[in-house]
């Protein structure tokens, strides 16, 4: 009999083959359920759109929508992803195939960093989706500065560390469709995507910092403005992020755990 | 035409050079959740290679939570589990790669996804290359007819079809242990024929160990070698299946005749047979029974005494009854383990 040999367990490549896996897989679900990210798409253009007309007194006012631009693009990237990563894990829960991933040599953080990549490419298509809609349609001018890249990543990532966090609660918690639903609208508002966080009280713009993007999106606005980037607000956004990325992938990794522990796979 | 393909050894293996005796090891296994419910309890088990073990139960009974521990998908509260000498709670990545797995009541595949997409995701999930996984997915695929529809959404499928992409799924890497938790739920009857030919196919020719949950007791007979009755988490019967069979065996006598019963009445009054042709007059033994089976005619004797026996075979000798055959009386699977469900336990 001939013999198909496994690969070693723990290898650097099979760890990057076995990331690329999961990122394969979820952006071809991803494909699948393409109306599904086109209509929060639309329906969040139209809401953004609602609220400039509601506040211009029918009117666009062109510098209120390229203040509050860079939040509906963060918010796109952050609950695109929350929704798709818990949408996702849960039907591999009731459908059986979360038992069935981990039926390989992939740890559940080598894992988890492919569901991210996937996640990131469905924010990301959400966001350049809604950006190329509204700076072409309005024709919002940014400075446009390689220093506004950093920014930008980071606001990616903290949208993913909650994202993340949301897709790991999902593996325990039942009612979570309703929670993500709640946290959505919260960064919908305090995030800055209805009205900027400057005309917020002190009191509930420090609040908001708290909230996933807000802190990214204030320094991203400051770069595109042609502020200096570093400013107090980019050491936060950097602790922010890792804070958000570690802590949904421990409680990522905790609960799939706690679910092998008690029987929840 | 049935795949027959490489065996899937871990390199480690391969490399330490050391088979493993039996491909399931199961011992001391006990899995108390946290709600304090004992779902399984000191459950031992060994299933060598080119074995089928029918693990049967009735609902609740510790099957389904028996498996998942096998695959590693649960975490016993004590016992060892080692799949090809893995240990799968301190070997885990190469234990759980020794394992195709077809869970009950699940997907188990991607539905979204076309059967293609599954095999090769399955495939990789291993840490195998898409080089590697295409020519077997391609076989399997053509074996189970789903060569023509493999780039269609596995939802579009079927019942049967799904069914036969999770077992392909199951199949990817050529695993030597295979894990089947009802894998004929819900199957018409040639699905389901299909699906039996390859679980006997999997172990008889390729020599896998097979594990097979199944409350279709005529299945897990026609399949497995050895059966194991679970009840409340504990294991009340672990024997090959003819010895089991050989073990409720009656000590009574059944004598097939062929000819049928009159319609009206199958005895007179006085014990003898009112038939078509030769069984007529035939009188039968204290305490026999006779009952028409198609065209032909059951008498059940009541004992195993040769003589009693001797004298009905010579009488059917007289009238010219055609004889069909002779056998102890044997109790399907279904109706010994019914049997084994409702005993006491033992102390």
């Amino acid at each position: 009999m001939s013999t198909l040999a496994l690969p070693r367990t723990g290898s650097p490549a099979l760890a990057v083959r076995l990331v690329a896996n999961e990122t394969r897989k979820g952006l071809q679900l991803l494909w699948r359920r393409r109306a599904l990210t086109i209509t929060f798409v639309v329906m969040h253009a139209i809401t953004f759109l609602g609220f400039r007309l509601l506040i211009g007194g029918g009117h666009i006012v062109t510098p209120l929508l390229a203040a509050t631009l860079p939040a509906l693009l963060a918010f796109a990237v952050a609950q695109t992803a929350a929704l798709q990563g818990s949408g996702g894990i849960a039907e591999e829960i009731n459908g059986g195939t979360l038992g069935q991933t981990q039926l390989g040599p992939a740890s559940p953080q080598l894992q988890v960093l492919g569901r991210l990549a996937a996640l990131t490419a469905e924010g990301l298509g959400a966001a350049v989706l809604l950006g190329v809609v509204f700076i072409l349609g309005y024709g919002v001018h940014y400075s446009y500065r390689p220093a506004t890249l950093i920014p930008a990543v980071l606001t990616v990532a903290d949208g993913l560390g909650y994202a993340l966090l949301i897709t790991a609660f999902t593996v325990r918690v039942v009612s979570i469709g309703a929670i993500t639903h709640v946290f959505g609208m919260a960064i919908q508002f305090f995030g800055g995507v209805l009205v900027p966080v400057s005309v917020f009280p002190h009191a509930v713009e420090t609040f908001t910092r708290f909230l996933p993007t807000t802190l990214g999106v204030q320094a991203l606005n400051a770069t595109l403005a042609g502020r200096s980037l570093w400013t107090g607000t980019l050491g936060w956004l950097v602790l922010h992020v890792g804070v958000s990325l570690a802590l949904g992938a421990t409680v990522y990794v905790r609960n799939i755990r706690r679910a092998r522990r008690e029987g929840g796979l | 035409m049935i795949v027959t393909s490489p065996h899937l050894v871990a390199e480690e293996e391969l490399h330490r050079g050391r088979p493993a005796s039996a491909a399931i090891e199961v011992a001391g296994l006990s899995k108390t959740y946290r709600s304090g419910l004992v779902a399984v309890n000191d459950v031992t088990l060994t299933v060598p290679p080119g074995t089928v073990l029918g693990l049967l139960g009735p609902n609740g009974a510790g099957k389904t939570t028996t498996i998942k521990m096998i695959a590693g998908l649960i975490v016993p509260t004590t016992g060892r589990i080692r799949l090809n000498g893995f240990d799968v709670a301190r070997q885990r990545s190469q234990a759980v790669r020794q394992i195709g797995a077809v869970l009950e009541g699940s997907r188990n595949v991607y539905w979204p996804l076309s059967a293609w997409q599954n095999l090769l995701y399955f495939g990789r999930l291993k840490g195998l290359r898409g080089a590697e996984i295409k020519p077997r997915a391609r076989q399997l695929l053509t074996d189970l007819d789903l060569w023509g529809r493999r780039d269609e959404p596995v939802g579009s499928y079927s019942r049967g079809m799904q069914q036969k992409v999770a077992i392909a799924a199951a199949l990817i890497t050529d695993p030597p242990i295979i894990l089947l938790d009802e894998p004929t739920l819900g199957l018409d009857v040639e699905a389901g024929r299909t699906v039996k030919q390859w679980i006997s196919m999997l172990a008889r020719e390729q020599g896998k160990a097979v594990v097979l949950t199944t409350h279709q007791l005529e299945v897990a007979q026609q399949l497995s070698d050895r059966v194991a009755v679970i009840r409340q988490g504990r294991i009340i019967a672990d024997l090959p299946t003819r010895e089991l069979l050989a073990r409720y065996a009656e000590d009574r006598v059944q004598v097939r005749i062929a000819g049928t019963l009159s319609g009206t009445g199958s005895l007179n009054g006085t014990g003898t047979l009112n038939g078509t042709g030769s069984l007529s007059g035939v009188v039968l033994p204290t305490g026999a029974t006779a009952e028409a089976d198609g065209e032909t005619t059951r008498v059940t004797l009541s004992s195993t005494d040769t003589a009693e026996l001797y004298g009905f075979l010579a009488q059917l000798a007289t009238h010219g009854a055609p004889l069909v055959s002779v056998s102890q009386v044997q109790p399907d699977l279904e109706e010994i383990f019914v049997r084994l469900i409702h005993q006491e336990p033992a102390e």
